[in-house]
């Protein structure tokens, strides 16, 4: 262990006396940390918007004045997910599926059928952040300032001395990824303290309940990719016969498992398993509500056999002897009919998806870029099944929505009454305000046990591959 | 202290070094004199580990240096022809990294006074390694083997591209270490070096060991007339 410190000392000696290494990484970290700034000032502004926004649409429901409740449920209200401060780390697909969505009766909005407009390969690859920086970038930065790590000792003869001193191939490989790793540390620490100093902020507004635990998470992440990645470097250094050599490979790894896997993991999930056209997506939806599912009938039928159940019930022969108003009844279950017809057609929809996901889940155990871009996006709540579970408790909000609505109006007009029947704002207020919370990092993180294994394996397998060298060949 | 015995190394059908046998003692300074190719760097490779013999054994003070490659290496002291150190540290932070490699521990202070005693300037010893000539990488290299006490100094020809007065400098101390008993074998295409300095000369041609002579029992004459016959042969 001495050796590797003194290996790791000289490291970090000899680059610490090079102008143009601290060049280069003063301005990475100058330009990271410009970034969290700005992306800070980007996200307060966004977060003041939606705050207002949110505000606004929840006093013209309260002050929407009296109605009859299903003009209520069809005046409807926006709800907005807010932005956590982990999102101006990694947008993740923010950016694709969108922060709002439009609640009213009948039908879920637009919003949750967004990914199947636009579920192309684009939304893969997100977009230029401080996470791509790190996943793309940095590990750049590390292969030019590993290749020559063993090479140039070898061309220049110094790895003669130091194995004639009697030091271990495995020692020298080891300080080198442990000098390597530190530096990598400096771009890296500096980021996080401030993301996770700014992170305090959003203990204010809850969504994310645990963003300090997934801030320290993000940083363990991308440590390991850092080690990964230096390790992998100085590995190919020591294995090459010279610096051309060393830099090609590096940067064909690169190139294959940070661009064209994740490339080909999209295209491939999508020709595996293509997901259904808009059009058609919505005419199955519609055509099931209008004929039933699984032999329940057209809806006239339905709507039929629902009268001469009520009608049975209560003992009665016409709808304006029930002590209810029917069309009330009758309008709340067409709602939980289209919302069985919804969640069925959803639930296809999301296991198409969940294959596609699979495909890119799989491949992080051949490219480390895909399993941390999955976990940094789940860890910054931006992933795709952060989106699910915000779609699904707007979902769930606005069923109840609905529900309150329909109830109140078969409680409290009488069959054949429309217009004349006014809800006020005691039925507008028993609607709480919608409040988004996601769920806990540990949960996100059971999503993606995959990329968890596979970056284990690979932190794994670059510490076999540190144990392995025993002598050097053409020394 | 250095011993080959059937030292064979073959790469393929081409045989580099050819049932090498020698024995050098301590005190001794063994000069191995021939063209390129001969096998010279070849025996100090074998010697160092960096290359495993095809057959026969390489002994550092009665051990085999690829079954005790971290052991025999604790012995001895590598100069090549053209010693490279690190370029951003200076020669004593070079020395106290190597020295600290080889499991010496000595202070800073005794570590400038080895390089001072080996013939580094002064001036130079706390700059920079960029700025060294060649002559004073040797002396670091010099320096590091009186650190770790080397019982052994391998020298791959070591005075190569030197100027005369560094070239004496450098055998002067080689003397010096010869005093301490230190065992030396260098490759060397240096006659009067090897005449100069050694105690004992083989002259090799080919892979094979042609003739092996005393010094002191040969003069610069002879010695020259005797290798540029085997040369021609």
């Amino acid at each position: 262990m001495g050796t590797v410190f003194l290996m790791a000392s000289k490291e970090i000696k000899n680059m610490a006396r090079q102008r143009t290494l601290w060049t280069l990484l003063g301005v990475v970290i100058g330009l990271m940390l410009l970034g969290l700034y700005t992306g800070h000032q980007v996200y307060r502004q966004q977060k003041l918007m939606v705050d207002r926004a949110s505000d606004q649409k929840r006093t013209e429901w309260l002050e929407q004045g009296e109605k009859h409740p299903h003009i209520a449920a069809h005046y409807g209200t926006y709800v907005f997910k807010p932005k956590t401060i982990l999102s101006l780390f990694d947008h993740g697909l923010d950016t694709y599926t969108g922060t709002s969505v439009y609640l009213e009766a009948h039908y879920p909005h637009e919003f949750m059928f967004r990914p199947v407009q636009g579920y192309g390969g684009a939304i893969r690859f997100g977009e230029l952040t401080a996470a791509l920086v790190l996943q793309l970038l940095l590990p750049l930065l590390i292969i030019f300032i590993t290749f020559q790590s063993f090479t140039k000792e070898r061309e220049t003869g110094t790895l003669r001395l130091l194995i004639s001193q009697g030091v271990s191939v495995r020692s020298i490989l080891m300080g080198k990824v442990v000098a390597f790793t530190l530096v990598g540390f400096i771009v890296l620490t500096p980021f996080f303290i401030g993301l996770y100093l700014l992170s305090g902020e959003e203990s204010e507004n809850q969504v994310i309940t645990d963003v300090g635990l997934r801030t320290v998470l993000l940083f363990g992440i991308y440590a390991l990719y850092l080690f990964v990645f230096t390790g992998f470097s100085v590995w190919v250094s020591l294995k090459s016969s010279s610096a051309r050599n060393a830099l090609l490979t590096l940067l064909t790894f690169w190139m294959v498992t940070g661009v064209i896997i994740p490339k080909t993991a999209a295209n491939f999930g999508e020709t595996l398993y293509p997901l259904p056209s808009m059009k058609a997506f919505k005419e199955g939806i519609h055509s099931d509500i209008a004929n039933g599912m699984d032999g329940a009938g057209s809806r006239l039928e339905r709507e039929a056999r629902l009268k001469e159940d009520y009608l049975a019930h209560y003992g009665v022969t016409s709808l304006d002897q029930l002590p209810l108003n029917f069309e009330g009844v009758r309008m709340q279950e067409g709602e939980e009919y289209s919302n069985k017809v919804y969640d069925a057609h959803n639930d296809k929809l999301y296991a198409r998806f969940e294959e596609q996901n699979r495909i890119g889940s799989l491949l992080a155990f051949v490219a480390p870029y895909m399993a941390v871009r999955n976990l940094s996006m789940a860890m910054a709540g931006t992933d795709w099944y952060s989106f699910n579970d915000f779609t699904a408790k707007t979902e769930t909000y606005r069923r109840n929505l609905i529900r309150t609505m329909n109830r109140d109006m078969a409680e409290n007009s009488r069959y054949g009454e429309f217009f004349e029947y006014k809800a006020d704002e005691k039925l507008w207020e028993s609607i709480e305000d919608f409040r988004y919370v996601s769920f806990t990092a540990q949960r996100a993180l059971s999503f993606y046990r995959a990329e968890l294994l596979a970056l284990t394996l690979w932190v794994l397998w670059i510490l076999f591959l540190m144990t392995i060298p025993r002598k050097i060949k053409n020394l | 202290m250095l011993e080959a015995i059937d030292l064979t190394k073959k790469y393929g059908g081409f045989t580099a070094l050819d049932s090498l046998n020698l024995t050098v003692d301590e005190g001794d300074i063994f000069c191995l004199l021939g063209a390129n190719g001969a096998g010279k760097s070849t025996t100090i490779n074998l010697f160092l580990n960096f290359i495993e013999p095809t057959s026969g054994r390489a002994l550092i003070n009665g051990l085999d240096v690829t079954e005790h490659a971290r052991k025999t290496k604790q012995w001895l002291s590598y100069i090549p022809e053209n010693l490279q150190l690190y370029k951003n540290l200076t020669g004593l932070e070079n020395l106290e990294f190597f020295c600290g490699l080889g499991g010496v521990g000595q202070d800073r202070d005794a570590l400038e006074s080895l390089l001072l005693k080996s013939g580094l300037q002064k001036d130079f010893v706390h700059q920079r390694v960029d700025r060294y000539s060649k002559g004073m990488r040797q002396k670091v290299g010099i320096a590091l083997a009186r650190a770790k006490g080397a019982k052994v100094l391998l020298l791959d020809e070591p005075t190569s591209g030197l100027d005369p007065k560094a070239s004496n400098e450098f055998s002067e101390l080689l003397l010096e270490m010869k005093d301490q008993k230190v065992a030396t074998l260098m490759a060397t295409h240096d006659l009067f070096r090897a005449k100069d300095t050694g105690t004992h000369i083989g002259i090799m041609k080919e892979g094979t060991l042609l003739e092996t002579m005393e010094t002191s029992e040969i003069s610069f004459n002879d010695l020259e007339s005797k290798y540029l016959r085997h040369m021609h042969a």
